[in-house]
């Protein structure tokens, strides 16, 4: 299952009940096919940055979906096929970084300093009454 | 052109210029997404051309990541290939 996000552009002309029918048609096409629909966002009418067919306006909606890699190829020929879409776009999403270690961070060098300077100490200690019995 | 390189040029009056920094390492932008269409907009100039690293300071990284979501933005009517 791969991540996939997809932007369509419907016809403003298209009516309401068209339009949630078609956009319900779409939804049903992932999900007929083992996929699964995270979210639809629906940015309603904007202003095209440029003119499509002549028309200056658009109806936009985002999907974001879950689906096995051949489905996005069958849901831009259904795509294409309708006349009611004027422009879409399937981009698969990037899969965050996850999972690599963080960069260990050396400890300050106070820290090997610290264990050090008892051993030192201990070891003069520790051999000192073993001797002293020695030498007597 | 291959002789002068690595030579520093001396700079005619004025001080040398800033060290751009890029935008989205600053504000530690992981994706650059092409539906921020405001963001997008301050990376192109009023034309609709992506603007050139040597005047946005972006980094490589960032430069590809953000040329690939303009592009993207192209596509769907969210930003202008062209404005005359």
């Amino acid at each position: 299952m791969n991540k996939y996000e997809v932007v369509y552009i419907i016809d403003p002309a298209v009516e309401d009940e068209a339009r949630k029918t078609l956009i319900a048609r779409f939804n049903e096409l992932i999900t007929g096919n083992g996929g699964s629909v995270d979210k639809v966002e629906e940015w309603g009418r904007k202003r095209l940055a440029y003119a499509i067919d002549y028309k200056t306006e658009g109806y936009y909606v985002l999907v974001n979906f879950q689906a096995e890699a051949d489905l996005p190829k069958e849901l831009e020929r259904n795509l294409q096929i309708s006349d009611s879409v004027i422009r879409y776009q399937v981009i698969k999403q990037i899969e965050r970084k996850v999972g690599i270690k963080p960069r260990v961070v050396r400890p300050a060098p106070v820290a090997p300093a610290a264990p050090a300077a008892p051993a030192v100490e201990e070891t003069p200690a520790a051999e000192a009454p073993v001797e002293t019995p020695a030498a007597e | 052109m291959s002789e002068d390189r690595g030579e520093k040029r001396p700079r005619p009056r004025g001080k040398r210029p800033r060290r751009k920094v890029c935008d989205f390492c600053v504000s530690k932008i992981e994706y650059i997404d092409y539906k921020d269409v405001n963001r997008l907009r301050r990376s192109i100039n009023e034309r609709g051309k992506i603007l050139p690293r040597r005047m946005t300071g972006n980094c490589a990284k960032h430069q590809r990541q953000l040329s690939e979501a303009i592009k993207r933005a192209r596509a769907i009517a969210l930003l202008p290939y062209t404005v005359d």
